[in-house]
């Protein structure tokens, strides 16, 4: 068996159970811990807090202006590459063509030439993600294996995706085998490190939401 | 194919024939071109091609359709390739060939037999190799046993459409017969594999006509002359910026179909095909699939049949079958996590209990 | 403490600190005790937080010990880095490919005493962390619950395990001339107004801060003067008269409960349908919103800051209040009450009511900064050095606003900014709200 045939095939069929093996796990065993009741009488009612809570996970996303000042480059450091990411990823058109043979859904694409000058910038923002992961002293301090080895997954598809789509390096199929390897790493190292956090951010900052509200408290 | 005078050289078959020098030159410069050779080697063309002595050709079929030698002798003028079929001896091919059963055992016999170590063998269609090769044979002999018998003085041997060079249609799954390539029985002969299903005639005679003038051409990882594949279908297609700019046809005869947009969506494996239809095209130049609007098959490739799911599925698409046991790998997962949970509720509410009545000693320190 | 020494070392690795210890446990036992104690600990929504952190480092943006000194230790989440790897280890969804491949490594007892520092030196719990952070995680509550652990594994603070002590066994978070009893009717002689004492029924039952009653007896005079002036029938308790608890700073679980327990007791012993809390912050936060769940159902009665209740009275019409004279104010919101307690409006209020024109700190309401003092640091001598450091934006963000009168409604807070008044000889001094509106009452 060629590599593609074996990057396409039986290596993501593994990689996708993988992954949907190691996601339900540690959702569900997660999910599944113990609860405390909250005996203290709330501010704000029940549904009005849940409605403030759900908000948050919204606005969480936008620094405070207090916070802006020593926060913003950071945070616009890491949104924008999550954009860039986004952008890649759902409106190239072999992108789109995968996930609709997955799940029979399709959307308009956009031009590859645009795809291709967004990698690049997001290929960029990751290396200065990087760099200030290196240098900067809270985050090295802060930085563990799984930092590393979670944005080596993600700039490595980025980087064989660049390198298939200019035909450099390697015959096209070749190329092309890298890039969907690395995607099926990505999917098997998913579930065990902090990409996680794409699943967790919204319930983790609405239920925090709730707590906050229903004390009266800001968010 | 033996005609009253014996020609001796390929000049002898031109001027027989009164080709005009000029024409000649046309043909050879055209060749050296389509080959990728530098203009230069069309005066070594020439010059090798007029010297060159008839060699003998000879042309085995085995499980073949017969399309490619139908590629080959397609022509609807009498044409500068078919003159060449004039400068070969072809000795022995049972389509072909006037002469039939014993005679045309013989022909083959004394063909070997009088050109030893230096013919040249084409061959087409797979062996198959399934319950001791009785699927092919030919006068009680099975086809693996007339290869190997027939390869055996042979200079080299151009394996013609890809069933020869990688399997082809026999190969596809299920493979009853147990086809293979030629290059799987024959591992001690020099191989030039010219795929495709079939393949372009000016790609079959240019290679003929560079081995017998030059030699081998340079050849790729799977043997097949780079000059014609080289490049990918998608590298030459004319229908590129639509696929740059992300404009594809969805579906047979909708708009993007209309306006000639990119087939990529349509299931078109040019990117993945190494072939020459995109310049070269066929019949002469007048079309090529994607040119009529139907996405490429890859018919060039090593297990087209198979390798890419379906011809309609989109090369983006995963090869993962059906996605079920995906979704119960969610499940399984979930089962897993509960359990995982489980076991972490069962040991904090255990751990509970003891360490109250440690608490009251600490108090009392 | 040097704020460039950037120690570079791989996570776990933090200066090392001579640690306070309680009890004669073995090294080993003591980290296994503060691990279980965390695994029993948490829950799902524990769970939650430790899984969703990125280690995007932005809480320490919030952090004033971080944004004082620059260095990177005092970063919020790592000061509960050694829980993080307890929870996977022990509890997580993947606990058991941590223990098969020994992923996680055991954390030492040097390991666990340094981070006594970073969890009770460098921390005022203030939830400043707890806004910042794009993962909506709740450090504050981790912290919270690390240092329960700590406790469990007898490496709480000196001060602050013997002032939780202290107070579990006697009332009072230390011992005092007189008990407090005697001293609040002293007060009551000295400022003239009635101080009830355990009245068999009241509508309202008070407690006092002993911060107050021990440096501002003014401000315990102020409380019984407005309750005077509303008449309300209400009452102290001599069984539960301390509005702080130490047992939630030390992160003695039981002891806190305990404390709390004596107020509700007394609280139900009166029939009282209201529990006023004094200016104090950690006391709202414990009474408000952890009593209930130590005392294992709602409570029977409302729980409400003292700026809270005047508030709500003076939009009855029964609190008239006279304009201040007081020039141009700036007011301090405590972090308990603003950002983990919910009360930002209600001093706002009295101050409308009193007419004062009020210059709003730089950092004010939700992103006000802790005053430095909270969580037990003021307790903690060997934390001055630092708490003074993370104080020094504070004072200059107090002298920016041009006011000539700092206001504020928790004595703690009020205690923390004089004694940065005498460290830096500064020239202001908090005033508590109530004392003001005490003054002015119409």
């Amino acid at each position: 068996m060629e590599l593609l045939e074996f990057a396409r095939g039986p290596a993501l069929k593994v990689a996708l159970a993988v992954f949907c093996f190691g996601v339900s796990w540690r959702l569900v065993g997660t999910i599944l811990l113990r609860y405390h009741r909250h005996l203290s009488v709330p501010r704000v009612g029940f549904f009005k807090s849940a409605m403030l809570g759900l908000l948050v996970g919204g606005s969480r996303s936008w620094p405070h202006p207090q916070f802006i000042k020593r926060t913003g480059y950071g945070e616009a450091l890491g949104y924008s590459y999550h954009i860039g990411l986004f952008i890649v990823i759902l409106f190239f058109a072999p992108h789109v063509l995968f996930i609709k043979s997955l799940f029979g859904v399709s959307w308009p694409v956009l031009s590859s030439s645009i795809i291709t000058i967004i990698a690049v910038l997001t290929f960029t923002l990751l290396l200065a993600v990087l760099f200030r992961r290196l240098t900067y002293s809270v985050l090295r301090k802060l930085s563990n294996f799984d930092d590393y080895f979670s944005w080596f997954v993600t700039t490595l598809v980025i980087v064989t995706g660049l390198m298939a789509t200019a035909h450099f390096g390697a015959r096209y199929e070749t190329l092309m085998a890298w890039h969907i390897l690395s995607f099926d790493l990505l999917l098997i190292w998913y579930p065990f490190g902090k990409l996680m956090h794409a699943f967790y951010i919204f319930p983790s900052r609405m239920i925090n939401g709730y707590f906050l509200a229903r004390k009266g408290a800001p968010s | 194919m033996t005609t009253a005078k014996r020609l001796e050289t390929i000049e002898d078959v031109l001027t027989a024939n009164g080709v005009s020098r000029r024409t000649f030159l046309k043909f050879c410069i055209t060749t050296a071109s389509f080959m990728a050779l530098a203009p230069s080697m069309s005066s070594v063309i020439a010059k090798e091609l007029l010297k060159a002595r008839r060699p003998s050709v000879i042309y085995l079929s085995f499980q073949e359709c017969t399309g490619c030698l139908e590629s080959l002798t397609r022509s609807y003028t009498p044409s500068i390739e078919n003159m060449i079929f004039n400068m070969i001896s072809l000795d022995y091919d049972d389509t072909l060939m006037a002469a039939a059963g014993k005679a045309s055992e013989d022909a083959l016999a004394t063909a070997i037999k009088e050109n030893y170590g230096h013919y040249l063998m084409v061959v087409d269609g797979s062996v198959p190799l399934g319950n001791g090769g009785v699927y092919n044979t030919q006068a009680g002999k099975s086809a693996v046993q007339i290869l190997t018998d027939s390869a055996k003085g042979a200079a080299a041997i151009v394996c013609v459409g890809t069933c020869s060079s990688f399997g082809g249609i026999p190969f596809a799954n299920p493979n009853p017969t147990g086809a293979v390539p030629i290059s799987e029985i024959i591992k001690d002969k020099p191989i030039i594999n010219v795929s495709g299903c079939p393949p372009i005639p000016a790609v079959i005679t240019s290679t003929l006509v560079h081995y017998v003038t030059l030699g081998i051409p340079a050849l790729d990882a799977h043997h097949r002359p780079l000059a014609f594949y080289g490049n990918t279908i998608h590298d030459r297609c004319y229908r590129r910026p639509f696929f740059d700019e992300g404009k594809f046809a969805k579906s047979f005869d909708d708009e993007g179909a209309r306006n000639g947009w990119c087939l990529y969506e349509l299931g078109c494996k040019g990117p993945t095909t190494y072939n020459a239809c995109a310049t070269v095209k066929w019949n002469e130049g007048t079309s090529f699939p994607i040119e009529s609007g139907h996405p490429c098959l890859g018919c060039s490739e090593p297990n087209f049949w198979d390798r890419n799911g379906s011809f309609y599925a989109p090369l983006a698409a995963g090869l993962i079958g059906s996605v079920e046991p995906i979704g119960e790998a969610a499940g399984v997962g979930a089962a897993v996590g509960i359990a995982a949970a489980a076991v972490s509720r069962l040991r904090s509410r255990s751990k509970a209990k003891p360490h109250e009545t440690e608490k009251q000693t600490s108090k009392e320190e | 403490m040097s704020a460039q020494s950037v120690n570079t070392a791989t996570i776990g690795s933090v200066r090392a600190m001579p640690a306070d210890v309680q009890g004669d446990l073995n090294d080993q036992v003591r980290v296994e005790r503060a691990m279980q104690s965390f695994a029993m600990d948490y829950g799902a929504m524990t769970a939650l937080r430790l899984e969703s952190c990125i280690h995007c480092g932005i809480c320490a943006d919030a952090c004033h010990f971080y944004i004082a000194t620059e260095d990177p230790q005092y970063t919020p989440v790592l000061k509960v880095e050694p829980f993080k790897q307890a929870y996977k280890r022990e509890a997580g969804p993947f606990a058991f490919f941590f223990k098969l491949f020994g992923l996680k490594r055991r954390v030492t007892t040097g390991e666990l005493g340094n981070w006594q520092h970073l969890l009770f030196d460098s921390c005022n719990m203030c939830g400043r962390c707890s806004l910042i952070c794009p993962m909506g995680i709740d450090v504050s509550a981790l912290i919270e619950q690390a240092r329960r652990s700590m406790f469990d594994a007898g490496l709480a603070p000196a001060e602050l395990y013997a002032k939780a002590k202290h107070q579990e066994q006697t009332g009072q978070p230390e011992s005092s001339a007189e008990p407090y009893r005697e001293k609040l009717q002293a007060i009551g002689k000295q400022h003239r107004v009635e101080i009830p004492m355990d009245k068999p029924q009241a509508e309202v039952m008070l407690c006092v801060p002993r911060t107050d009653i021990e440096h501002y007896p003014k401000a315990v005079a102020a409380l019984a003067r407005v309750m005077q002036h509303l008449s309300v029938a209400c009452t102290f308790r001599s069984e539960g008269l301390v509005a702080e608890n130490y047992g939630y700073y030390a992160g003695g679980r039981d002891w806190q409960r305990q404390i709390s327990l004596k107020l509700i007791e007394q609280a139900l012993a009166c029939h009282a349908k209201m529990l006023v809390v004094p200016e104090c912050g950690h006391a709202y936060t414990a009474l408000r919103w952890e009593a209930a769940e130590l005392y294992g159902k709602p409570l029977p009665f409302r729980v409400l800051h003292v700026t809270e209740y005047l508030a709500e009275q003076l939009d009855a019409g029964k609190l008239k209040l006279r304009r201040a004279d007081s020039g141009a104010v700036t007011f301090h919101d405590p972090c308990q009450l603003v950002r983990k307690g919910g009360v930002m409006q209600a001093p706002r209020r009295l101050m409308q009511a009193l007419g004062l024109d009020l210059h709003e700190l730089e950092n004010n309401r939700a992103f006000s900064y802790c005053c430095g003092g909270g969580g037990g640091v003021l307790d903690i001598k060997r934390a001055a050095p630092l708490r003074y450091r993370a104080m020094e934006s504070k004072l200059r963000e107090v002298d920016d606003t041009g006011a000539g009168t700092f206001l504020t409604s928790c004595s703690d807070c009020r205690a923390t900014f004089d004694d940065a008044k005498a460290h830096f000889n500064w020239d202001k001094s908090p005033h508590s709200l109530l004392e003001l509106v005490a003054d002015n009452l119409g």
